[in-house]
C-alpha cells in the first residue's frame, strides 16, 4: 500500500511544483492577503465600535467568522480555476499520456491532482491565519467556533476541488470543465438561495387576522376576517443545506452574548436559516378588547434550540457529488482506453 | 517467418481499431524483433500514431493482438509499461519543472527509487546532450531540445522495447547523427525499436526492417518486394556529359536529364544492373565521379507503394 501513497504524492508534488512555481500565483495570494486586510482594520473599526457602545462584548466573534466566510467566498471563487482543468489541460499540453504510460495507476492520478488542488485552496486558508490570529487576540472567540469552521471550511474547499479535478476528467475541454465547475459552485452557493425563496414564495399560505376593537361604547365589535399571504419558507427550508454557507453557519455551535443574540456571523445565518424551518402562523387575533398578553417572538436561542440540525446532511450530499465527480474521472481517464471521442488525440 | 523466440519483441496480429465511423487502423500485423531497428513507414493518416498508441497501452484495440515481450497491454499493462518506452509524437513536458527535476520525477513514477532517479537523471542529462539546459525550465528549450528531452524520458526505466514516434523531427544535423549512433547503440544491447516516421532517407539509414502503413493496414510482403524490384532510378554524376550520353546511347538507354548538366538519371532494374553498367561506363573510359540511387529504399520503395495504391 505504500506504492500507492507514494504514486500519489509523486503526481500531487508535481502538480504543486507546475502550479506554485509560478509568480502569479503569489500575487493572487498576496492581493488575497491585501483584501484580507483591509476587510479586517473596516471591520475591526466598525464592530469595536458596536461593541463598545452595546458594552461587554468584544469583536472577536464577529471578525474571525466574517474573515471564514471571506476565506470560503474567494477559495470557492479560485477553486475552480486552479482545479477545473487538472485533467483535461495535462491532455492538451501534451503531458497526459506521458505520464498514464509510466507505472503510476489512473486512481493515483486523479486523487494526487485532487490533492494538489486542495493544498492550493487550502493556501487561502493558511494566509488568513494571522488574520484569524488578530480575531483571536480581539477576543471572545470559542475553541470550538475555531476547530470546527475551520474543519468546515476545508472540506468545502476540498468539495470544490474535487469536483473541479472531477470535471477536467469527465469534459474534454479545459474551459469548458473550469465553466461547469463554476455553474456547480453557484448551484450550491446562490442556486440553493434561489430555490429557497422561490420555493417559499410560491407555497406560500394564507395567514388569517381576527380583530376586534372596543367601540368606546364597551361593545366588542368583531371586524371582517382580513386574509393576506405568507411565504412557505418551512416547506423549502431543506433546499439551503446544500449551501456552502449554511452548512459552515449550521455545523458550528452558536454562541450567545449576554441578550442572547448570536455573537457572531455564524450564528446569525444559522438563526436565519433555523428560523425558516417554523411554520408560519396561519391566524392572529388582533383584539383590544379583551387585555392579551402579545407572545413575544422566540429568542435564536430557542430558535435554534428548537430545530433540526443538518449541516451533516448538506456535506454528506456535496461529498457524494464530488466523489461521483473523482470516480467519473478515474473511469473515463483509466488507460487503455477503450472509449475515445472522435477528433480527439488521446495524447 | 521468424526464428527467434515469438516472446521477445513486438508481435502484432490481425489489428483494428476506429473512431467512430474513421477506421485508423484497419489491419495490421508484423514482428519487431530485438536487436533490430524496424522503420514504420506510411504516409499522414495510415494510422502509424494509432498503432503506436495501442502499442503504448494507452488505447484497446478493437480486434487482432499485440504482444510485447509476451505481454499482453490491454491486460498486463502494468508488465508492458514497465519494459516499454514510448517517445511520443506530440512534444509535451512540465512547462514549469528543470530538465533534471522532469527525468528525476519520471524515473520515479516508474518507481525508481529517489537516489536511483537521480543518477539515471545526470546519466541521460549527458547521453542526450542537455547537461547545460538540465536546472533550466523545460518551457525555455527549442524544439529539438525538447524532443531530446522526450526520447531521455522515455529511456528512464531502461526499456528493452522502444517506441519512438518521429524522434528527428526538429533535430539538427549533429544531434541527428547522434540520435542515429544512439539508436543503433540501444538496437545493438538487444533492445527492440519501432521507430516510426516519414522522413524515409532517415529511416534507410538505421532501419534493418521495415513495416509499410497504408490507410490503417501493413502492406504485405509480395507488393513490397514487388515494388523493390521495379526499375528505379540512378543518379550519375560525369565530368563529361558528352561521352556519358554517349556510352548510354550505345546501351540503347534513354537517360533522363536534370537541371544540372553534369547529372543524368537512369532506370535499372535493380542493383546487379547497376552494377553491371557502372563496370561498363568505367571501362569506356566515362569519368564517373558520383553513382547511386536516386532515392533511398525505403522512400523508393514508399513511393511505388503509393502509386499503387492510387491506382
Amino acid at each position: 500500500m505504500t506504492g500507492f501513497w507514494r504514486g500519489l504524492w509523486l503526481i500531487a508534488s508535481i502538480e504543486l511544483r507546475q502550479r506554485v512555481r509560478g509568480v502569479a500565483w503569489y500575487v493572487l495570494l498576496g492581493v488575497f492577503m491585501l483584501l484580507l486586510l483591509v476587510v479586517t482594520v473596516l471591520l475591526a473599526i466598525t464592530l469595536g465600535g458596536i461593541a463598545s457602545a452595546s458594552g461587554a462584548q468584544t469583536a472577536g466573534p464577529a471578525l474571525f467568522s466574517t474573515v471564514i466566510y471571506f476565506v470560503l467566498l474567494l477559495g470557492t471563487l479560485v477553486a475552480p480555476a486552479l482545479s477545473g482543468n487538472a485533467i483535461n489541460g495535462d491532455r492538451e499540453a501534451g503531458t497526459l499520456a506521458t505520464t498514464q504510460v509510466t507505472l503510476v495507476t489512473t486512481p493515483q492520478l486523479v486523487l494526487g491532482k485532487f490533492l494538489a488542488a486542495w493544498f492550493t485552496a487550502l493556501a487561502f486558508l493558511a494566509v488568513s491565519v494571522p488574520f484569524l490570529i488578530a480575531a483571536q487576540v480581539l477576543g471572545g472567540v470559542q475553541g470550538s467556533t475555531i476547530g470546527i469552521s475551520i474543519a468546515v471550511l476545508a472540506a468545502e474547499l476540498g468539495v470544490v476541488s474535487a469536483v473541479g479535478v472531477g470535471l477536467s476528467g469527465i469534459i474534454r475541454r479545459p474551459l469548458f470543465s473550469v465553466v461547469v465547475t463554476y455553474l456547480v459552485v453557484a448551484a450550491l452557493s446562490v442556486g440553493t438561495l434561489i430555490g429557497f425563496a422561490l420555493g417559499g414564495f410560491a407555497l406560500q399560505t394564507h395567514h388569517t387576522v381576527h380583530a376586534s376593537y372596543d367601540n368606546g361604547s364597551g361593545v366588542c365589535q368583531v371586524q371582517p376576517d382580513y386574509v393576506d399571504s405568507v411565504p412557505g419558507f418551512d416547506k423549502v427550508w431543506w433546499m439551503l443545506a446544500a449551501n456552502p454557507y449554511v452548512v459552515l453557519a449550521d455545523a458550528v455551535p452558536a454562541h450567545y452574548d449576554s441578550s442572547g443574540n448570536p455573537d457572531d456571523l455564524f450564528g446569525s445565518l444559522k438563526f436565519a436559516e433555523r428560523g425558516a424551518q417554523i411554520a408560519p402562523v396561519i391566524q392572529t387575533s388582533v383584539s383590544d378588547c379583551t387585555p392579551s398578553i402579545v407572545p413575544s417572538s422566540p429568542s435564536a436561542r430557542e430558535v435554534i434550540d428548537s430545530t433540526v440540525p443538518n449541516w451533516f446532511v448538506g456535506l454528506l450530499l456535496q461529498f457524494a457529488v464530488a466523489v461521483a465527480a473523482l470516480i467519473g474521472a478515474v473511469t473515463l481517464t483509466r488507460t487503455p482506453a477503450r472509449r475515445l471521442a472522435s477528433g480527439n488525440r488521446i495524447a | 517467418m521468424s526464428e527467434q523466440n515469438s516472446d521477445c519483441g513486438i508481435r502484432v496480429v490481425g489489428l483494428a481499431r476506429s473512431f467512430g465511423k474513421v477506421a485508423a487502423v484497419s489491419d495490421v500485423s508484423f514482428d519487431a524483433r530485438p536487436g533490430r531497428v524496424t522503420a514504420l513507414v506510411g504516409p499522414n493518416g495510415s494510422g502509424k500514431t494509432t498503432l503506436l498508441l495501442m502499442l503504448a497501452t494507452l488505447l484497446v484495440p478493437e480486434r487482432g493482438s499485440i504482444r510485447i515481450d509476451g505481454h499482453d497491454p490491454v491486460t498486463e499493462s502494468r508488465e508492458v509499461r514497465s519494459l516499454l518506452g514510448w517517445m511520443p509524437d506530440v512534444l509535451g513536458s512540465w512547462a514549469a519543472l528543470t530538465v533534471r527535476a522532469t527525468l528525476e520525477l519520471t524515473g520515479q513514477l516508474y518507481g525508481a527509487s529517489r537516489n536511483a532517479a537521480s543518477v539515471r537523471a545526470r546519466e541521460l542529462i549527458e547521453l542526450v546532450d542537455l547537461v547545460e539546459f538540465s536546472e533550466r525550465p523545460t518551457r525555455v528549450l527549442s524544439r529539438g531540445q525538447k524532443q531530446r528531452l522526450s526520447l531521455a524520458r522515455a529511456l528512464v526505466h531502461d526499456p528493452r522495447v522502444l517506441l519512438l514516434d518521429e524522434p528527428a523531427s526538429g533535430l539538427d544535423p549533429g544531434a541527428r547523427v547522434a540520435l542515429r549512433e544512439l539508436v543503433r547503440r540501444l538496437a545493438g544491447e538487444g533492445r527492440t525499436i519501432l521507430i516510426a516516421s516519414h522522413v524515409l532517407s532517415e529511416l534507410d539509414e538505421i532501419a534493418d526492417d521495415a513495416v509499410f502503413l497504408e490507410r490503417g493496414a501493413t502492406v504485405t510482403e509480395e507488393r513490397v518486394t514487388a515494388a523493390q524490384s521495379k526499375p528505379r532510378e540512378w543518379r550519375i554524376r560525369t565530368l563529361d556529359p558528352d561521352s556519358l550520353a554517349a556510352a548510354l546511347a550505345r546501351e540503347s538507354m534513354t537517360p533522363r536529364s536534370t537541371s544540372d548538366p553534369a547529372e543524368t538519371l537512369i532506370a535499372l532494374p535493380g542493383e546487379r544492373a547497376a552494377a553491371a553498367l557502372l563496370g561498363r561506363l568505367i571501362a569506356e573510359g566515362v569519368p564517373v565521379t558520383e553513382y547511386a540511387p536516386s532515392v533511398g529504399d525505403l522512400e523508393q520503395t514508399f513511393l511505388d507503394l503509393n502509386g499503387g495504391g492510387a491506382r
